[in-house]
């Protein structure tokens, strides 16, 4: 018998094991048959499904913690060399880079605020998380660190919010990093009631001029370079991300490394997000996911949606009053950086009130300059955290 | 709560300005790699 529970798993089915497999099912059943996000969910699930079959042993360490050992699990290995390093994130972010056009944002600079003013979800949820936390109320079990990596779900951006929570609060990581792309995905469900609630008919009714001006192909390459030596020096911590993105860009615009480009957009990006999504859902056990705050973890991260959607709006609407009522408010939702899917929302909510009103291009500039605003904040909250909560 | 506040407030304001500084810098950069032609109308 005894032989029989350290050669199967069997008996070491717990609760957990069951609860976790049917997640694991579910992720899979919306990646492969309703086609959510299968890029994601397929990889997630199955590391979810390998990691929680008992005795597997998939994330263990060596002897005395040692990763490059014998007996080292695979999940085990990926997580350190993947994760705890930020490498994964990093790589993606490059591939990332080299896939956005950031003409429609070089057309529109004013746009950059819009990025700016939607990712007050980003703080704002860190505000409201302490404050239900250790730093007020004492619901919720979390300190500073863990707020504000939950509060960078709000960054609606997978790479930044895996890249700051595995510094802040890597036990949290993988829940963030779910809530995260899951949150990325909903976007066309979270923002049209919001957009809705925020503006009037009248508003959204708003056509905006097109903007005819070709940006110099020299601006576009000086722009990646710029945006390095802009925000790395005002926002040091964020260097590495905004690097990589700007890297990826630099190798689209440059015009001579377009294999490098297209190496960048395809087969780096999928070689990471099979790694990356799979060693997320190896890191899902049960013991760590089942707990109460990851609960809290999801329905915080719908607020910090929520809260930059309407960060985004609000501006909106400021530069609707300040333009004389050419600036229509809808692109402001678009500042969050879930890109592309953001701009397409704030296009389809637009043709609602108007169908010969197309936001697409003003909104794409919105989402773009969200990519950088949301990579910005993230280097923010490196910073300010250990500097006004000491660690 | 003071500090949370704190980090709300200059985090945003880390945010606006360097944001603000990049669409200057590319502002300037616009205006000097401005194509040929719209100089010559101007």
């Amino acid at each position: 018998m005894e032989l029989l529970k350290e050669l199967t798993g069997l008996f070491a089915i717990d609760w957990q094991t069951v609860v976790m497999l049917l997640i694991a099912g579910v992720l899979l059943y919306l990646g492969i048959s309703r086609k959510v996000e299968p890029v994601l969910l397929v990889p997630i699930g199955t590391g979810v499904l390998l990691t929680n079959i008992p005795l597997s042993g998939l994330l263990e360490m060596g002897k005395d913690g040692a990763v490059l050992a014998e007996g080292v699990g695979l999940f085990a290995l990926l997580k350190q060399f993947g994760i705890a390093t930020e490498l994964f994130p990093l790589l993606i972010f490059i591939g990332i880079g080299a896939m956005i056009d950031f003409g429609p944002f070089l057309q529109r600079p004013y746009t950059i605020f819009l990025g700016a003013a939607a990712q007050f979800g980003i703080f704002g949820t860190f505000f409201l998380v302490y404050w239900l936390g250790q730093g007020g109320l004492g619901l919720l079990p979390f300190d500073a660190y863990q707020a504000a990596s939950i509060g960078i779900i709000g960054s609606a951006d997978g790479p930044t919010s895996i890249y700051v929570s595995s510094i802040l609060a890597p036990a949290l990581m993988p829940a963030i990093a779910v809530a995260a792309y899951s949150y990325m995905a909903l976007v066309p469900i979270i923002q049209p009631p919001i957009m809705k609630l925020m503006t009037t008919v009248a508003e959204r009714k708003v056509r905006m001029t097109t903007s005819a001006a070709d940006i110099p192909q020299r601006v576009k390459i000086i722009f990646p370079i710029a945006t390095i030596l802009v925000i790395g020096f005002l926002a040091p911590k964020a260097t590495p991300l905004i690097g990589a993105l700007m890297f990826g860009n630099l190798l689209r615009e440059s015009g001579v490394v377009e294999q490098l480009s297209a190496t960048a957009q395809n087969e780096l990006a999928n070689i990471v997000t099979i790694l990356l999504g799979f060693t997320i859902g190896g890191m899902m056990t049960g013991a760590e996911f089942l707990q109460p705050w990851t609960i809290a973890i999801f329905i915080m991260g719908i607020v910090a949606f929520v809260l930059d959607t309407a960060g985004g709006l609000l501006l909106g609407k400021i530069m609707y009053v300040l333009s004389g009522k050419k600036v229509n408010p809808l692109i402001g939702a678009a500042g969050i950086s879930a890109f592309p899917m953001s701009a397409r929302v704030v296009q389809k909510v637009g043709l609602e009130a108007d169908p010969y009103n197309h936001l697409l291009m003003h909104a794409a500039g919105a989402n773009t300059a969200g990519q950088i605003a949301s990579v910005t904040a993230g280097g923010a909250i490196l910073v300010l955290i250990p500097r006004f909560f000491g660690g | 709560m003071l500090n949370a506040f704190w980090v709300v407030v200059v985090g945003m304001a880390i945010v606006f300005a360097s944001l603000l500084v990049l669409m200057l810098v590319m502002a300037g950069l616009g205006r000097i790699f401005k194509p040929r032609e719209e100089k010559q109308k101007r």
